[in-house]
């Protein structure tokens, strides 16, 4: 049981890791918290029988650079749009294109009274 | 029979508007759109919805322009570019020309609509980019009906409408042409609620909005439209439910408003 808690906690410790340098960093406090209850769990199984506390306590620095990152980008993440030149460019070659499209087309003078 | 039908097209048009009296031609409103990922909501993309006026030899028309751009934390992982067009009559925002062009994370994809209105039908070019590099074209004709529109004018309409004449419960229907198809969208009006957005606090009408036999949006009353209660009818915020999750869309700014 121990080891089974402790592996968990593990996986989940990386996963949180993982997930705090990508852009959906946000996910990594599910991971995060999950690993942190395991991590509770093992100290609590590890008291009762005498052995390594070092795997566990591996789990929690993780989980504790995991979360600190994720927090930090919660707080001070800023978004802003990429390169849009080509966006802004291919809007330009559009409405050229659609003036040549609307001079053929037959405009309902209804429409337009 | 026949009043029944009568009644129906009456109920349907207490909350329909012929003239333009919300969309101004230098207008700019720009959203923050989020996607639903396991209960936390993450910042994707902008949306941007602009306005301005064309002129061809004949006539001035009102270009009806959305583009969405991902934040470019998520451009190396899933990038989108998307525009979408139309052109349309500046005083009853009839549209004459549609156009998309589509890029998303390398998925490249055109459609153009050129509507003819005398004899209702849609000639549509669809452009298709092979994994190959090469790409590859087809051209329909489309029959469809005198009322119907592209997505961006019936955004467009929605606004458009005398939602401050019409009783919560009301609905409207909008016929639109989508990948070469025609649809019924549905425009119920929910009641007014006043929400905070970026702009402030404002009182906005609820609108929920559902298609029929399709789907693209799931659910019944899950994707909502809260348009403020003034003259510009701003769209504030937006909640959608699609196959894949739920995201929603918030206000950043809005410029040029003809009211």
């Amino acid at each position: 049981m121990k080891k089974l808690v402790i592996i968990l906690g593990f996986i989940s410790a990386v996963l949180a890791v993982v997930l705090a340098v990508t852009p959906l960093f946000k996910i990594a406090f599910i991971p995060g918290v999950a690993a942190l209850i395991l991590g509770v769990v093992a100290i609590y199984f590890s008291k009762e029988k005498q052995g390594s506390k070092k795997t566990i306590q591996l789990i929690f620095l993780l989980t504790i650079i995991a979360l600190a990152l994720t927090t930090y980008k919660s707080v001070f993440d800023t978004v802003e749009v990429g390169n849009t030149e080509e966006l802004i460019e291919k809007e330009n070659e559009s409405q050229e294109d659609a003036i040549e499209e609307l001079e053929g087309l037959e405009i309902d003078e209804s429409d337009f009274e | 029979m026949r009043y029944l039908i009568l009644i129906i097209s009456l109920f349907v048009s207490t909350i329909s508007s012929a003239q333009n009296t919300s969309i101004g031609a230098n207008e700019k409103l720009t959203f923050s759109a989020s996607y639903n990922m396991s209960g936390l909501l993450t910042e994707l993309a902008e949306v941007t919805m602009e306005t301005s006026e064309v002129k061809t030899s004949t006539s001035t028309l009102l270009r009806l322009k959305c583009t969405a751009a991902t934040y470019s934390k998520w451009d190396s992982f899933f990038k989108i570019r998307d525009l979408y067009e139309s052109y349309v009559s500046p005083k009853s925002l009839r549209p004459y020309l549609y156009k998309r062009d589509i890029n998303e994370g390398g998925y490249e994809k055109f459609m153009q609509y050129k509507f003819k209105r005398k004899t209702n039908t849609v000639e549509s070019i669809k452009r298709k980019k092979r994994s190959d590099g090469s790409t590859w074209e087809e051209k329909k004709k489309i029959k469809i009906s005198s009322t119907t529109k592209d997505l961006v004018s019936t955004i467009y309409n929605i606004r458009n409408l005398d939602i401050h004449k019409a009783t919560p419960g009301d609905s409207e229907v909008f016929k639109v042409v989508f990948d070469n198809e025609e649809f019924s969208l549905n425009v119920k009006y929910l009641n007014k609620e006043t929400i905070n957005t970026n702009l402030g606090r404002k009182e906005c009408y609820k609108l929920a909005i559902s298609i029929n036999n399709s789907t693209v949006l799931k659910g019944n009353n899950d994707n909502l439209l809260w348009l403020t209660a003034d003259a510009n009818k701003i769209p504030v915020y937006a909640k959608f439910k699609i196959p894949v999750g739920s995201g929603e869309l918030k206000i950043k700014s809005a410029t040029g408003l003809k009211n």
